[in-house]
């Protein structure tokens, strides 16, 4: 069988295999399901406004983490991305820093936060540093992909003005990259909020714990409170990301 | 006659490819603007690559200003050599300015420059070197925003500000029309009077290499087959061009 056959064949036999294993295929349970959720949706209204206020408080703790905590990560994220760049340093080098980047991404958010916990207490610092840690090994790996991108026309134009490898990285990499750069690091921001939500769990501070709280006492009209302030905060997020790519990107549209 | 540059004997080929130079010698007089022309595809931008110090050929020497190319880094060669490549190699989310004050990047040092940072001599000779190719008035303007022409006169303020004493640019003004081009080359005529500037360029217009070349180099298939101020090629060549 020719290969251009074989290999889509396998992926759906693949697929398919996965899904019963799963079992998704199991029309029972999928139909109990369903009934499930028209239930738990029923119970979650009218929502309990009255906790609005202490929502509110954890609310604004997860989004001060969740900003402190993609900042952090950015700015650690820089100089390993730099490292990481192939084409700028030798090649034991940025293989260490992408193997760093590697290792620290490896940690879903949730275990750096449990780290954080033991190592600094519980509370929203832990979960500051997990949202940084986890940050930092994105951005360093996705930034220094982008840095590998730039066009070598321009860093050999600079290269033969005398540049030093700092000088092109400030003048050539980063500005070339810089829309990239800002639209990343807005999107670390929204995935992080997201992602603290459930850091209280561990006691990492935030959000989480209220929710925690709701769930195990079946308290739903009070949980839907909650993930509606979630909501409206990633909504107005994607305002501001969509506001700040206007307001810094424009003059390079349409490249 | 001084010599800018001399070339014996390079040979050049891309890993894990058949060479795209072969046997390549030639000479270029300083204070003189040499034009090397040839077929797409015939090994010009390598030869200037090669040229100006970025690859390094498998075989053969290169002397500038009759110093050995061999061994030295590209900080050591940007006081000698400045290089523009076909797409000019403009950092298009910067201004004008910034893009020619990295002319001076060779002999400032980190500290000042990464905190962005320019001594006021360097900036001033920026806009002078602006204003020598007419596009000072649009030294604030992101280089995104600027025309082909306008990008090319910035690309040159650039090289201008790096002082060398030798200039390669690759397929120069090959994208502009014709009065937009002479009007350039002619100003780049005049800054290199000026500055003492040799300059080497590949074009692939016969009406531009003539005019502007006071020596023109024909290149085919990687080597040059005619390497004299041959006005003898260029006529075989237009010809073949109308025909
Ligand atoms: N990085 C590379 N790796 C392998 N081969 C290359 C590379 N760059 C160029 N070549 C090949 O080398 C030959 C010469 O290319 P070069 O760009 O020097 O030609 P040129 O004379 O500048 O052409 P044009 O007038 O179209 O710009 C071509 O056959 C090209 O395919
Ligand atoms: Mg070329």
């Amino acid at each position: 069988m020719r290969p251009s056959f074989f290999v889509p064949l396998m992926v759906a036999a693949f697929l398919a295999a996965s899904l019963a294993h799963l079992g998704l295929f199991d029309w029972q349970r999928l139909t109990r399901g369903v009934r499930n959720l028209g239930i738990l949706g029923g119970e979650m209204v009218p929502p309990d406004l009255t906790i609005l206020p202490t929502a509110a408080a954890a609310l604004w703790e997860t989004v001060e983490m969740s900003f402190a905590g993609t900042l952090l990560g950015f700015i650690a994220a820089l100089p390993l991305s730099v490292l990481g760049t192939r084409n700028l340093f030798a090649n034991w080098l940025s293989s260490l820093a992408r193997f760093v980047a590697a290792s620290i991404r490896t940690i879903p958010v949730l275990l750096w936060a449990i780290v954080f916990v033991i190592l600094v207490g519980l509370g929203p610092l832990a979960g500051t540093f997990g949202i940084a840690a986890y940050t930092v090994g994105y951005l360093a790996k996705i930034y220094a992909d982008l840095f590998e991108g730039t066009d070598p026309e321009i860093i050999e134009a600079v290269q033969s003005t005398g540049a030093s490898k700092l000088q092109l990285v400030r003048y050539v990499i980063v500005p070339e990259t810089a829309n990239a750069i800002l639209a990343q690091v807005l999107f670390m921001l929204e995935y992080n909020i997201r992602a603290s939500s459930v850091l209280g769990f561990v006691g990492a501070g935030g959000l989480g714990l209220v929710i925690q709280i709701y769930l195990q006492s079946l308290d739903y009209r009070r949980l839907a409170t909650v993930l509606l302030l979630v909501l409206a905060i990633v909504l107005v997020m994607d305002g501001l990301s969509a506001w700040l790519r206007k307001r810094f990107l424009l003059s390079t549209q349409g490249t | 006659m001084t010599t800018a540059l001399h070339a014996q004997q390079v040979w050049f080929a891309y890993p894990r490819h058949e060479p795209v130079l072969r046997a390549v010698s030639l000479t270029i007089p300083a204070g003189k603007h040499t034009v090397i022309m040839g077929p797409s595809g015939t090994g010009k931008t390598t030869l200037l690559r090669v040229l100006a110090g970025i690859l390094k050929p498998s075989r053969g020497t290169i002397t500038v200003f009759d110093e050995p190319l061999a061994g030295r880094s590209q900080r050591q060669l940007s006081s000698l050599i400045g290089y523009i490549p076909q797409q000019l190699g403009l950092v298009r989310n910067l201004s004008a300015l910034d893009n020619v004050l990295m002319g001076a990047l060779g002999r400032l040092g980190d500290a000042q420059t990464l905190l962005g940072i320019f001594p006021r001599a360097e900036i001033d000779a920026a806009h002078g070197a602006l204003d020598m190719m007419g596009i000072d008035h649009k030294s604030d303007e992101q280089v995104f925003h600027l025309s082909g022409g306008e990008r090319q006169r910035v690309a040159i303020a650039r090289t201008l500000l790096q002082r060398p004493r030798l200039v390669i640019a690759d397929e120069f003004a090959s994208d502009l029309d014709l009065v937009l081009a002479y009007e350039i080359l002619g100003r780049i005529r005049s800054a290199a009077e000026k500055n003492h500037i040799t300059f080497i360029m590949s074009m692939h217009r016969i009406g531009l290499a003539r005019k502007f070349g006071d020596e023109v180099l024909a290149m085919e298939n990687g080597a040059i087959v005619q390497g004299f101020i041959g006005n003898e090629y260029l006529e075989t060549k237009s010809a073949e061009a109308s025909a």
